[in-house]
């Protein structure tokens, strides 16, 4: 089931192209990674999704229609610049956002309550904003995007500002909305976070989808076909026909090496021929890039 | 447009103005302030006033005693026989507030000098009424030197005092008294009011616009309202504001007048026509005191042509014109100051683009000065019609009387242009609120006009 889906999504201004021709699908109740460098269009694409911008070709398609306007209140979105006013108060303010996006007010009052709870952050209520630190105003703006219960969530750097404690805080309340059924869409740079959190990503780059799909499937197709060996030999392992090797460590009979199987070899073949070049096999592992190495090898041989 | 997202902005708009310090600040000084304009002047005669003023004249000549007639406030106390140089250092012992000495008549002149003597310093008001008391001992004195019988009294019965008596014919060829002073006074008045309203509400938008923008809490709002939502939610916020804030002052000035001339006496503050004249402006304005309680109160022509004129102006047309103008005039230098504040990051870069939209402005008002000369000019009839200036220009006319059709034509013709502006200023707002970054210049500004 898909949630969102952008079909031929285009938008310049004036002369300068944003986005071309976009399409992915973004699966309901699914962590969704929004990658991509600086100025490649991610902002773009988010607020077309969240109607501050007008796509000037294509359309977005929410939950099974057209998306419109009344659906601005079904979206939570945390941008990258956070922002709030200064000079209100915390309730007050969280009061007004929520009331925004279509809570009456005692019913944005009582879900208020409970993340304010939740957070251990009673006493900030009739404080002004412009008396919290940096990182207690991230947990603000936090609930005032997910206090509405948005069955999408856009997150755009959501744990840039937060020491680790509470960057863990953040990292399992996206994890329980997902398992209370939100959609999430997450953009971010931090590699080490898609790996853990999303199940599908889409990266953008100078305008266009570069790659999309599910990270494992993806980090599988990356993978160069090279396997881990560690084995116990007096001597090192040969090249054959099943693969060649491309490093090796020997630390004192004990090898940790990395083999590139030949095209078409299974690891069967490589193991067999493993066990005739008589080496004790301790551990045979598949090697999958990290994230970071396809984003960065995806981006610089664009 | 959603209806209840704007009810939600504007209510935010209008409640964090009003609970400001700032704002209590203003609203509670200001009255005081325009009160304070209102009765300084008559404060300040009353305070001033001499009361029970002794005065001890030694009288060499022998014209000038017999006219020194004491009355309410100054006794005057003949010491002609004194010897003037002991009596001066008697004087707070005999209890004289001060001794006024005459010299013996110069029979070249047929005048004489006058010196005072006092411990402390005598008032303008008092040193007045005893310079007239002696010229008019010395003009008669100078009449009798002619002997011609009844002379003072030919004099007085030659004596001109012309005043014009203005009049304007109504419709109906009904002829009434009326004062162009007046009109200018009130004119004066409202197209400074409506005028400085509009710049300071307008600049009020424009500021909270640029702080939505450089707080980046817009990005927010407008993930969950339209942003015409949130700009027209905006102006119209600040206009509850205005309105709260002027009828605030009306009540409450009205309160502080009518309070402090109860307290200070009514009848001393009517003392002066020319200070009554201003105050019963104020207090008829603010107040809406019944002008003909006040004609029953007050006499003498001077007044009695104010009230007139009072009277004639056509209240109706002068509270709807105020309102109305100021409603759409604010409307629409809101909405360009609302397109400014979200072109640029910082105050400081609205100079350049706020330039084209202040100056019309202040052409408007100046304008509006020339209205109190010339109302039937053409530049005043033009600026009362071109929609940037009419709102000021008007409202400068309405006192003279304005034909229906004219207000008709300057209404429609300024809500047009609302419409008109108001729509390109939505455009350029929805996309200035998320453009950081470069400097906004004019082309920037025509480029997201034309922008779909």
């Amino acid at each position: 089931m898909k949630l969102i889906e952008c079909k031929n999504v285009s938008k310049s201004f004036g002369e300068k192209v944003a986005l071309d021709n976009v399409s992915i699908d973004i699966p309901k109740g699914k962590i969704f990674g929004l990658l991509g460098p600086n100025g490649a269009g991610k902002t773009t694409l988010i607020r077309i999704i969240n109607r501050i911008t007008i796509p000037s070709d294509g359309s977005v398609i929410f939950d099974g229609r057209p998306i419109t306007q009344e659906d601005v209140e079904k979206i939570g979105y945390l941008p990258e610049e956070r922002g709030l006013y200064r000079k209100m108060k915390v309730g007050e303010q969280a009061m007004y956002l929520a009331q925004l996006k279509g809570m009456s007010a005692r019913e944005a009052s009582a879900e208020l309550k409970k993340w304010f709870v939740r957070f251990g952050i009673e006493s900030w209520w009739n404080k002004k904003v412009e008396e919290l630190s940096k990182g207690m105003a991230q947990k603000l703006q936090f609930i005032t995007t997910v206090v509405h219960k948005p069955s999408l969530l856009i997150l755009d750097e959501p744990f840039s500002g937060f020491d680790p404690v509470n960057a863990q805080v953040i990292r399992e309340e996206i994890l329980r909305l997902k398992d209370e059924g939100a959609t999430i869409i997450l953009s971010t740079h931090n590699m080490e976070s898609v790996e853990e959190l999303c199940d599908n990503i889409a990266l953008i780059n100078k305008s266009k989808v570069v790659i999309s799909g599910g990270v494992d499937e993806i980090r599988r197709k990356y993978g160069n076909n090279n396997v881990e060996v560690i084995y116990t030999s007096d001597s090192s392992l040969q090249s054959s026909r099943a693969f060649k090797v491309l490093s090796d460590i020997d630390d004192s009979g004990r090898h940790t090496a990395v083999l590139e199987l030949a095209a078409g070899a299974t690891s069967n073949e490589a193991l067999q021929e493993l066990l005739n070049q008589k080496v004790i096999v301790n551990s045979f592992k598949e090697l999958v890039p990290r994230m970071n190495d396809i984003f960065i090898k995806l981006v610089t041989e664009a | 447009m959603k209806l209840r997202n704007i009810k939600t902005i504007i209510s935010r708009e209008y409640l964090t103005r009003v609970q400001k310090k700032s704002f209590l600040l203003i609203t509670f000084l200001g009255p005081v302030f325009f009160a304070a304009i209102a009765l300084l002047p008559s404060i300040i005669m009353f305070m001033a006033e001499d009361k029970g003023k002794q005065i001890a004249v030694v009288d060499q000549s022998g014209i000038v005693l017999p006219k020194m007639e004491s009355d309410a406030t100054i006794t005057y106390h003949d010491y002609s026989t004194a010897n003037p140089d002991s009596l001066k250092t008697q004087l707070s012992d005999l209890e004289m507030d001060a001794m006024v000495l005459v010299s013996p008549l110069d029979s070249a002149t047929n005048s004489v000098n006058v010196s005072a003597f006092s411990n402390s310093p005598i008032s303008v008001d008092l040193k007045e009424r005893i310079s007239d008391k002696i010229d008019e001992a010395v003009e008669d004195y100078r009449i009798s030197l002619y002997d011609v019988g009844d002379l003072k009294q030919i004099m007085n019965e030659v004596k001109s005092d012309v005043n014009i008596s203005t009049y304007t014919i109504g419709e109906d060829g009904e002829e009434k008294i009326s004062s162009s002073e007046v009109f200018m006074i009130i004119s004066l008045l409202l197209s400074t009011i409506i005028y400085f309203f509009i710049a300071m509400f307008s600049g009020m938008v424009m500021q909270s616009v640029i702080e939505e923008k450089t707080s980046r809490v817009v990005e927010v709002l407008v993930s969950s309202v339209k942003a015409t939502e949130l700009m027209f939610g905006k102006i119209i916020g600040v206009a509850c504001v205005a309105l709260t804030q002027f009828l605030l002052w009306i009540v409450l000035t009205a309160v502080l007048v009518t309070g402090v001339s109860a307290f200070v006496g009514f009848d001393t503050m009517m003392g002066d026509p020319a200070q009554s004249e201003q105050m019963m402006q104020m207090t008829g304005q603010m107040s809406g005191v019944d002008m003909e309680q006040m004609a029953a109160v007050t006499e003498g022509d001077g007044l009695g042509v104010i009230i007139s004129t009072l009277k004639e102006i056509n209240y109706g047309q002068l509270i709807f014109g105020f309102f109305i103008y100021f409603a759409l005039g604010y409307l629409l230098y809101a909405s360009f100051f609302a397109a400014i504040g979200s072109a640029v990051e910082n105050e400081a870069d609205t100079q350049q683009l706020q330039m084209p939209i202040t100056v019309p402005l202040i052409i408007g008002f100046f304008i509006a000065f020339y209205a109190f000369k010339a109302p039937d000019s053409a530049v005043v009839f033009w600026g009362s019609m071109i929609p940037f200036t009419s709102p000021i220009v008007m409202l400068a006319r309405i006192p003279f009387g304005v034909p229906a059709w004219e207000l008709a034509l300057s209404i429609a013709i300024l809500v047009g242009t609302f419409i008109a502006c108001g729509w390109a200023s939505a455009k350029i707002y929805q996309i200035g609120i998320l453009m950081f970054g470069k400097k906004t210049t004019f082309k920037d500004l025509w480029k997201w006009l034309r922008m779909k």
